[in-house]
């Protein structure tokens, strides 16, 4: 999911980074007035244990692998703009500090982890509960849904940025098929996890899970 | 409080089994990143050593054998983030008492 440097061409990284910062700074401005301790805490925490389970790379025979991704879980538990913020920080410290990702890919990588996976899994989730009631149920069907399709939609994205980049030679009939397959098969692990924890949460602290909220 | 607690610790437990994932399974079945795999059959140059700034690198640290490298790596990245959030939380707290 990572995309490496060299793989977008100036026009689709300039986009991806313009795209990337106009909607970073929409959700400072709708969750700067909330921000207090707890809040703050949840973010950091949350960050520290989805950069450390997406080191938990999986490797399948024949050279490819699945890890973790989990921005829908960020936003179910912290709703869409905590979630971004969230996921920004894993991404942003994976990219500047390991290079695991492409700066000149930044902008890309954001937009599929932190904004398209977040929203995906946070409008299937929030409008399951909304229409099924908070039932364990509903909860754990939404979230391994929400994580299944936004991580399948962040794949089709992703496979979008690099088929339209001239930098890459296969175009979007190719890429986009390749990268939404795969990422909707290994996307089914990214919905039980994301199931799992979101249960685990709902039963322990409800009150924890801000996209049930209002 | 118990929710950081648990959610801190299992980040730990993570990075301590994560080298077995991602170094020792890795090398079994000859992982290398997908897109990578990609790039080089169409002979598209991954740029990431070449352009790097950083010496974690893939998360190895110089001179560290892998499995190491890459729980130090790990406990380096949450502690980042960590430190990020400390930053926040005393901005956070300034802002409120000069509000108050």
């Amino acid at each position: 999911m990572h995309i490496p440097d060299g793989f977008l061409d100036i026009a689709t990284a300039a986009i991806t980074y313009l795209l990337s910062l106009g909607y970073g700074g929409y959700a400072l401005s709708k969750v700067k007035r909330t921000f207090n301790p707890d809040t703050v805490s949840l973010v950091t925490v949350l960050a520290a244990a989805i950069f450390a389970a997406q080191m938990l790379n999986w490797p399948l025979p024949g050279g490819t692998s699945l890890h973790f991704v989990g921005g829908a879980l960020a936003a179910i538990l912290l709703g869409p703009w905590l979630g971004f913020l969230t996921m920004f920080l894993v991404v942003f410290i994976q990219c500047v500090v390991f290079h695991d990702g492409g700066i000149t890919a930044l902008g890309a990588n954001v937009l599929n982890m932190a904004i398209i996976d977040c929203l995906v899994g946070y409008l299937i989730y929030r409008s399951a509960v909304k229409l099924f009631g908070r039932r364990d149920s509903v909860r754990s069907i939404a979230a391994f849904l929400g994580g299944w399709f936004g991580i399948t939609i962040a794949g089709l994205a992703c496979g979008l940025e690099i088929g339209y980049s001239p930098a890459f030679p296969y175009g979007v009939t190719v890429t986009v098929p390749i990268m939404t397959g795969w990422h909707a098969v290994l996307g089914v692990i990214e919905g039980v996890i994301t199931s799992v924890v979101v249960l685990y949460v709902a039963r322990r602290s409800p009150h924890l899970i801000m996209s049930e909220a209002g | 409080m118990l929710f950081f607690k648990k959610a801190l610790v299992a980040a730990i437990l993570l990075v301590l089994v994560s080298p077995l994932f991602g170094v020792v399974l890795a090398d079994l079945v000859g992982y290398h990143e997908p897109l990578d795999l990609a790039a080089e059959a169409i002979g598209l140059e991954d740029l990431t050593e070449s352009l790097n700034w950083t010496p974690l690198l893939d998360y190895s640290v110089p001179g560290l054998p892998a499995e190491v490298g890459y729980i130090v790596a790990g406990f380096v990245g949450i502690a980042i983030i960590l430190g990020i959030g400390l930053l926040a939380l005393k901005a956070v707290g300034e802002q409120r008492s000069q509000r108050a």
